[in-house]
C-alpha cells in the first residue's frame, strides 16, 4: 500500500514496529512503533505518559512526511 | 547428559473400571480422570473420548496435543516447574506411551485453534490422525477469561499426560533408544574431524495467547539460552499457544522435536551435535534485535561450523527468523532455515514477510495456505461453530453436503516448521 500510494505521487510514512520489513518492502519514510498488538500506544503507561507518546510518534511521522529524503530512511521518535 | 528413552507401543485406548496399561491396552477410568481436572475449579465439566486412526472423526477446536511420558529413573520429572518441581531434567530413564496423545480442546480463542481429522484428506495432513488419541473437551465456567481458560486447558492436558504417563512407570518398555549429548570439550575430543553443528529453536513467545514456557518460564521474560535436547525429551518445554494451527508447535511436537532426533542419529557419523539453544519470538522490535544478537553472540562464542535454525508461526516472526540468520551467518557460521510459507492459495506471492540474501538455504514445511476440501465425518469431537472462524477457514466454507473447505493453515501440524508432518515434494 505504501509503495502504490507513493506511485501515485504522494508520500507516505510507514509507522510500524517491525521496520526491517518495512525496509525490505521498499518503504522510504518510516517510523518505529511500540510494539505488535499496540503500534501506536503503550498500555503499561498512564494515560497522560501515553497521551505525550502517541503525540511524539505523530509529530516524528509529520516531520518525516515534510522532510527531503535520499533513499529509505528510519526516522527515531526522540 | 545421557538419557535412556523406552517406548512402550500402545495399541489401543479403553475405557476401563481400573487405569493401568496390559498388553499394549491403555486402559483408563475417565472418572478418575474428571476427578483429577475438576480439582480445578476454573471448569464446570470435562468429556472425555477416544479417537483412533482411521475412524470417521472430526477433533475441533484443538488447543494441545501431549505425549504421555513417565520419568523412571535419574533426576527431576516429567513437565518440570509446571506439574513437578522445578529440578534439571534429561538425563536418566524415561518411559514414553508410544502411539498415545492427550488432545484438548476447547474455545480459547475460536478462531486460533485446529482440525484434527482422524481420516480422509483431513487425516494425511496432520500427524496427530495417526496416534490414538484420548480426547479431553472442557467447559468453562462462566465469565471465565480467554487468559485464565488457556492456562487451565494447559495446566489440565498436562496433567493428564502426567497421570497417563505414570500408568508406564512399572512396564517394561517394548523398544528404547539412549541419547548421549556430551559437554562440548568432551565433544570435541569425541570427534575432533567432524563439523561441529548446533540448533537453534525459535519458541512462540508473542504474548496475548502466544505463548511457550520453558522449565515454567515465560519464554518472552527470556534471553536466548541453552539447554540439551535432552531435557526438552522430559517436557522442559511445553505449548501455552493458541495461534495458527498448521505451525504452532504442540507440547507433543516439542517432546518429539525431528530436527533433534536427526541431529542425534547424525551425531558421531557425519557431524557433532555439539550445542542447543533456544530463544524467543517478541513483539517488541528492540526484543527481537537483542534475542538475535544473542544468538549470534552464543553461536559465536561456542564457535560452530553450522546451526540449522527452526522458525515457530509466521508473519513477523520471520524478522526474528531472517535477524537469526543474517547475524549468525555474519559471524562466519553457515545456516540452514526451517520456515513454511504463505504464498497464497495460488502459491505465487511472497512466502515470507522478510528476506535477506544470507538465506540462501531453507527447507520449507509447505504453503499454509493451500485450499483443502475435507469430506464429512460421522462424529465430531468439540464443535464445528468455529469452521468458519478459524484462522484458514472463511464465510461459507461449509458445504451443503457437510464437508468443510479450509486452507491447511487450519489444520494441527499441517506445516510444522520442524518438519514433523507429512508434506513432500518428492
Amino acid at each position: 500500500m505504501v509503495k502504490e500510494i507513493e506511485r501515485a505521487g504522494i508520500p507516505v510514512v510507514h509507522i510500524c514496529t517491525v521496520t526491517p520489513i518495512s525496509m525490505t518492502v521498499g518503504a522510504n519514510r518510516i517510523v518505529p512503533a511500540v510494539a505488535i498488538p499496540h503500534p501506536l500506544g503503550n498500555p503499561s503507561l498512564s494515560i497522560e505518559d501515553e497521551r505525550l507518546l502517541r503525540r511524539k510518534i505523530l509529530n516524528t511521522a509529520l516531520n518525516a512526511l515534510s522532510t527531503e529524503v535520499e533513499g529509505q530512511t528510519i526516522f527515531e521518535v526522540t | 547428559m545421557k538419557l535412556d528413552v523406552g517406548y512402550i507401543l500402545i495399541k489401543d485406548i479403553v475405557f476401563a473400571e481400573k487405569s493401568e496399561i496390559k498388553d499394549g491396552i491403555l486402559r483408563l477410568n475417565a472418572k478418575e480422570l474428571e476427578t483429577l481436572v475438576l480439582e480445578d475449579e476454573r471448569f464446570l465439566a470435562v468429556s472425555f473420548d477416544i479417537a483412533r486412526p482411521g475412524e470417521s472423526v472430526r477433533i475441533t477446536p484443538v488447543k494441545d496435543v501431549i505425549e504421555p511420558r513417565a520419568k523412571v529413573e535419574g533426576q527431576g520429572d516429567i513437565f518440570p516447574g509446571v506439574i513437578s518441581k522445578v529440578d534439571v531434567v534429561g538425563s536418566g530413564k524415561t518411559h514414553v506411551l508410544r502411539g498415545a496423545a492427550v488432545v484438548t480442546v476447547g474455545k480459547v480463542v475460536g478462531f486460533q485453534e485446529g482440525i484434527i481429522d482422524m481420516t480422509g484428506l483431513g487425516a494425511e495432513y496432520t500427524p496427530f490422525s495417526k496416534t490414538t488419541n484420548l480426547v479431553a473437551d472442557f467447559t468453562p465456567r462462566d465469565g471465565l477469561t480467554p487468559h485464565d481458560y488457556e492456562a487451565a486447558l494447559r495446566f489440565a492436558g498436562l496433567k493428564l499426560a502426567y497421570a497417563l504417563g505414570r500408568l508406564g512407570v512399572n512396564i517394561s518398555p517394548d523398544e528404547s533408544k539412549v541419547y548421549e549429548f556430551p559437554s562440548l570439550m568432551e565433544g570435541i575430543k569425541l570427534y575432533p574431524d567432524l563439523p561441529r553443528v548446533g540448533y537453534v529453536q525459535m519458541l512462540q513467545s508473542q504474548g496475548l495467547l502466544h505463548d511457550t514456557y520453558v522449565y515454567g518460564v515465560d519464554m518472552k521474560q527470556s534471553l536466548t539460552t541453552m539447554l540439551s535436547p535432552t531435557e526438552i525429551m522430559d517436557g522442559a518445554i511445553i505449548s501455552g499457544n493458541c495461534v495458527s494451527a498448521c505451525d504452532k508447535n504442540t507440547t507433543y511436537h516439542h517432546q518429539n522435536n525431528p530436527v533433534i532426533e536427526d541431529l542425534f542419529a547424525e551425531h558421531g557419523k557425519t557431524l557433532n551435535f555439539a550445542a542447543m539453544v533456544i530463544t524467543n519470538e517478541n513483539v517488541y522490535l528492540a526484543d527481537k534485535i537483542r534475542s538475535s544478537d544473542w544468538t549470534a553472540k552464543l553461536v559465536d562464542h561456542l564457535d560452530l561450523d553450522g546451526v540449522i535454525i527452526s522458525q515457530e508461526g509466521f508473519g513477523n516472526p520471520d524478522t526474528d527468523l531472517i535477524m537469526n540468520c543474517k547475524k549468525v551467518e555474519a559471524t562466519g557460521t553457515k545456516t540452514v532455515i526451517i520456515t513454511n510459507e504463505y504464498a497464497g492459495r495460488d502459491g505465487t506471492s511472497q512466502s515470507l514477510a522478510d528476506a535477506d540474501p544470507s538465506a540462501d538455504a531453507l527447507v520449507t514445511g509447505g504453503n499454509s495456505n493451500q485450499v483443502v476440501t475435507l469430506p464429512k465425518l460421522d462424529r465430531v469431537i468439540g464443535t464445528l461453530d468455529y469452521t468458519e472462524k478459524i484462522a484458514g477457514g472463511f464465510a461459507g466454507n461449509v458445504g451443503s453436503d457437510g464437508s468443510i473447505t479450509v486452507e491447511i493453515q487450519a489444520i494441527t501440524g499441517s506445516t510444522n516448521e520442524l518438519g514433523f508432518n507429512y508434506m513432500s515434494a518428492r
